[in-house]
């Protein structure tokens, strides 16, 4: 027993060290936000503690994000797990000027055309929330449960293509993730590889 | 623009994107302006029955726009081909030419391709052909990429006369991007690369003289399934040394290499680019995601393994004499007996800790690790080895005792009747190093895995086999009371004793078999020689030494012993052992099996047929067992056959150290090791160490071999 824990704790002090890479890797604290919604009101992440949280990378623009609001997939999803509790943030982190970028008049049209169904959508036109996550791309997809850890990061799903034809067949890691959690359980995927766009960062 | 009707301007993308996916044309327009024009083009003008040809892809894209490569980076999709061919056709791999690298805002970096792109596949035609013209189709999917991406695709065909006489097309296109494919990787001479893991980095290390002729050198990583990684980076860099640290940002910590390509040229993007291939890590997939539970059960096994040591014939005569040492003391103070059999205990993870720890130092200083190998590689280890097995056979038999009191043996071997701590240390010592001709082949396989596991696990399984070896004494000495079962002291004893020296025997015929693969019959034959002289010097010190000998005679006797070991050392190992040589590439390939050489390799690999190659030692009992029992089996050998696989034999009983640079680009500490090249440029196959029939039958059958149709 006692060595059992031992060799828990050292793995679990070595573990912490290991991944001390720039991204807040899955089960470390997720980074605080304050940034506009669509309608001018301030959202910050810590309001929503003691709630899951799921963060959606957004672009209108591009087809990745299109496959899944034009075949009505990420809707279902924002309107099931929304009804379950979850706080679900689309964030436009896309800087002005670039494909994608929404000021909040366009996001308001965008949301009302599309009956997107989330709690808010997000501007970030400085594209901090996404250096905040290192996030790469549109849909890139994080999950926080309610004692604001990391618990899922990476990809909405496990076909990699702008083919809406190809969602019936895969398999969608967020709500795996989502489902997971609220049973309790521990997510069984914690990371993939998020594909789509990339956020189109300011030029420097 | 954007947003004005977004809902109609939606169901219109949607609907333009459907068209794209259906489109049956060559070129993909967006807003009218045309992004991509694809067609389908051959490297021959006609299609000769069985001989395969090249088929390529050619995408054309608009200025600023970029299609990608197998491994997109932070963005994008890699294009996509779906060969719809008739029944008996085979299409190989698509061959990605070297990509260009791009940085966007945000630190985004992608591999792709700007302008034109041909992406080249092997179609292997069946040896018959009924119709002419043939028409192959093909459905290619792309990302197409500026500030913003677009899906395109298109249903493409290929249409060629079937003739005997081809002459070859489009050759100026197809040799333009044959230059951009990435090289094999090129023989140890040439180049050398390493993979170690620091917490979530991967380390490439890369030695070659070519390298320092270019300014720019990168590493384009391929991660496989799951594993995300970061951006590779130059981490240092000598004139023929270059280090590259690729962060691994997904919870593989068993990672320890990674496939991909090491690009170098003049200048960034260079069009002079050329790239050397680096293989597929080889680490099964069992291993590659070891649950933290996995370790637990891993660590069980090294206990039982340790546990089953004791009844091993090697180490069965030194714990048999330790029994005896408890039964002996079976009337004494139980405290007594407690404390010698913790010292016992302490022996035997004394040796194992200090095993572990040298391990693991030699392994950080990047030295070449393995277990078996480390020890059993070296013929003049094997035979110190035989010479302490006889010796202490010969104790055993009652020919000589060891009463020196200045000697250390008696230390070590004597001191059950001593009683002294110290003694019972040493023992525990003496057990576990003569355990290591019977732990090096079997817990050899198993300490391989650990090796490729971080030193915590490492020195965990060490203890895990050490525990496993003591529990029985340490259980025993703390509970003397079921000693009883055990029968009195008395004459028994004598003869059980005699009869482990059988065990010994038999210990040191393996270590002559060993021998005799290492350095042949006469290597054999003369160890044995040298041996045979150790005994007799044994059987003098029985017969001459004694109490009751003048000291004269004692002095004449000792300097007899001494002069014959001396002489016989000199004449039959100095010399004839040191002599004699094997030829292993003529004796150690037998039936069809040839003899392994990397050349030999690439040249059977060049023609395009599949390779199995079977990396193992005489020393190797895992080997030998899968080798009797898998791969010389009727019904792999004629699968083999089927396949037309061409089977190499790599023999590493010597440490062959060109097999010792592959085993580790493997991430192998040792044999056996079993890949399976399938065919010209797809990536190897590698095989559990414990293989079976069904494994390797399977996989046998989904290789694409061009071979088996020539």
């Amino acid at each position: 027993m006692k060595t059992k824990l031992l060799i828990t704790a050292i793995t679990a002090f070595i573990g912490s060290a290991l991944y001390a890479a720039d991204v807040p890797p899955v089960g470390s604290a997720a980074p605080d936000f304050s940034v506009p919604d669509a309608n001018g009101k301030t959202q910050s992440l810590s309001e929503y503690k003691g709630k899951y949280v799921v963060l959606e990378w957004f672009n209108p623009e591009c087809p990745f994000v299109k496959k899944h609001y034009g075949s009505d997939n990420m809707q279902k999803l924002q309107s099931e797990y929304t009804g379950k509790g979850v706080v679900w943030l689309t964030i436009d982190s896309n800087a002005p000027g670039t494909e994608g970028n929404l000021t909040p008049e366009q996001a308001q049209k965008v949301m009302a055309s599309w009956k997107t169904k989330q709690t808010a959508l997000l501007l970030d036109p400085e594209s901090n929330v996404a250096k905040l996550y290192g996030a790469k791309n549109t849909p890139d997809m994080v999950v926080i449960n309610p004692e604001g850890k990391i618990v899922y990061e990476g990809a909405i799903d496990s076909k990699a293509s702008p083919n809406p034809a190809d969602i019936p067949s895969s398999t969608n890691y967020v709500k795996a993730a989502l489902d997971e959690s609220l049973a309790g359980k521990t997510v069984s995927k914690p990371t993939t590889k998020p594909y789509g766009c990339s956020v189109k960062y300011k030029s420097s | 623009m954007v947003v004005m009707r977004m809902n109609s301007w939606l169901r219109l993308s949607i609907a333009l994107c459907a068209v794209v996916f259906a489109h049956s044309g060559s070129g993909q327009n967006y807003q009218g302006r045309e992004l991509v024009k694809a067609a389908l083009l051959a490297d021959t003008s006609a299609i000769a029955p069985g001989k395969p040809f090249t088929a390529g892809l050619l995408l054309r894209m608009a200025p600023g726009w970029h299609t990608y490569w197998k491994f997109s980076g932070d963005a994008g999709l890699p294009t996509e081909i779906k060969w719809n061919l008739p029944p008996g056709w085979k299409v190989g791999e698509i061959e990605w030419p070297i990509p260009l690298k791009t940085n966007d805002p945000g630190d985004i970096q992608t591999y792709g391709y700007q302008d034109e792109i041909l992406l080249m596949q092997e179609i292997t035609p069946p040896a018959k052909i009924d119709i002419s013209p043939v028409k192959l189709s093909a459905e290619a999917n792309w990302l197409v990429c500026e500030k913003i991406c677009i899906p395109g695709g298109a249903n493409l065909d290929l249409e060629l006369p079937t003739s005997a006489i081809a002459d070859p097309k489009n050759t100026d296109l197809f040799a333009r991007y044959r230059r951009l494919l990435p090289q094999k990787f090129p023989d140890s001479k040439t180049a050398n690369a390493s993979w170690s893991r620091a917490g979530s980095d991967l380390h490439l290390k890369l030695i070659s003289e070519n390298l320092a002729n270019y300014p720019t050198v990168d590493f384009y990583p391929l991660p496989q399934g799951n594993t995300v990684v970061g951006h590779p980076s130059v981490e240092s860099r000598k004139a023929n040394e270059i280090t590259f640290r690729i962060p691994i940002e997904s919870p593989d910590k068993n990672l320890s290499a990674m496939p991909g390509l090491v690009v170098f040229s003049k200048f960034p993007n260079g069009n002079d680019r050329a790239a050397w291939q680096l293989g597929a890590p080889a680490i099964p997939a069992a291993q590659a995601t070891q649950p933290p539970r996995g370790i637990f059960t891993f660590l069980f096994f090294g206990f039982i393994g340790g546990l089953i040591l004791n009844l091993m014939p090697c180490v069965l005569p030194v714990i048999s004499l330790k029994i005896f040492g408890f039964v002996q003391q079976a009337g004494q103070s139980r405290q007594k007996i407690f404390r010698s059999g913790l010292a016992f205990t302490a022996g035997i993870f004394a040796w194992f800790i200090a095993l572990a720890l040298l391990l693991i130092a030699l392994k950080a200083g990047g030295r070449d690790v393995t277990w078996g190998g480390f020890q059993f590689t070296n013929a003049y280890f094997v035979l110190g080895l035989s010479v302490i097995v006889l010796v202490f056979a010969l104790n055993l038999f009652g020919v000589f005792e060891i009463s020196l009191p200045q000697s250390m043996t008696r230390g070590l071997l004597a001191s059950s009747e001593r009683n002294d701590n110290f003694g019972s240390f040493f023992q525990g010592v003496f057990a576990t190093v003569l355990a290591t001709p019977c732990t090096a082949p079997f817990l050899g396989t198993a300490l391989g895995f650990a090796f490729t596991q971080s030193p915590i696990v490492i020195l965990s399984m060490f203890v895990a086999i050490a525990a496993g070896m003591s529990a029985p004494y340490f259980l025993l000495s703390a509970q003397p009371a079921w000693l009883r079962f055990l029968p009195p002291p008395g004459p028994w004893m004598v003869h059980v004793k005699q009869f482990m020296g059988f065990l010994l025997l038999a210990t040191l015929l393996f270590l002559l078999y060993v021998l005799g693969a290492q350095r042949g019959l006469d290597g054999a034959i003369w160890a044995s020689c040298f041996l045979l002289i150790v005994a007799i010097v044994c059987w003098m010190k029985g017969a001459f030494i004694v109490p009751t000998a003048s000291a004269g005679k004692r002095t004449f006797a000792l300097l007899l012993m001494l002069l014959l070991l001396l002489t016989s050392g000199v004449y039959f190992i100095g010399d004839k052992f040191q002599s004699a040589k094997i030829d292993l590439a003529a004796s150690n390939a037998p039936g069809d099996w040839q003899p392994f050489t990397p050349e030999r390799l690439q040249t059977e690999r060049d023609q395009g047929h599949a390779v199995f190659v079977d990396f193992t030692a005489a020393w190797c009992l895992t080997c030998k067992f899968n080798e009797k029992s898998v791969l010389e089996s009727a019904a792999v050998r004629e699968a083999f056959q089927h396949h037309g696989v061409v089977k190499l034999k790599a023999d590493w009983t010597n440490g062959d150290p060109v097999i010792t640079k592959l085993l580790q680009q493997f991430g192998r500490p040792g044999v056996p090791l079993y890949v399976l090249y399938p065919g010209k440029s797809e990536e190897p196959i590698v095989f559990p160490e414990l293989l079976t029939q069904r494994i390797l039958l399977d996989k046998l059958e989904t290789i694409s071999t061009a071979v088996a149709s020539q």
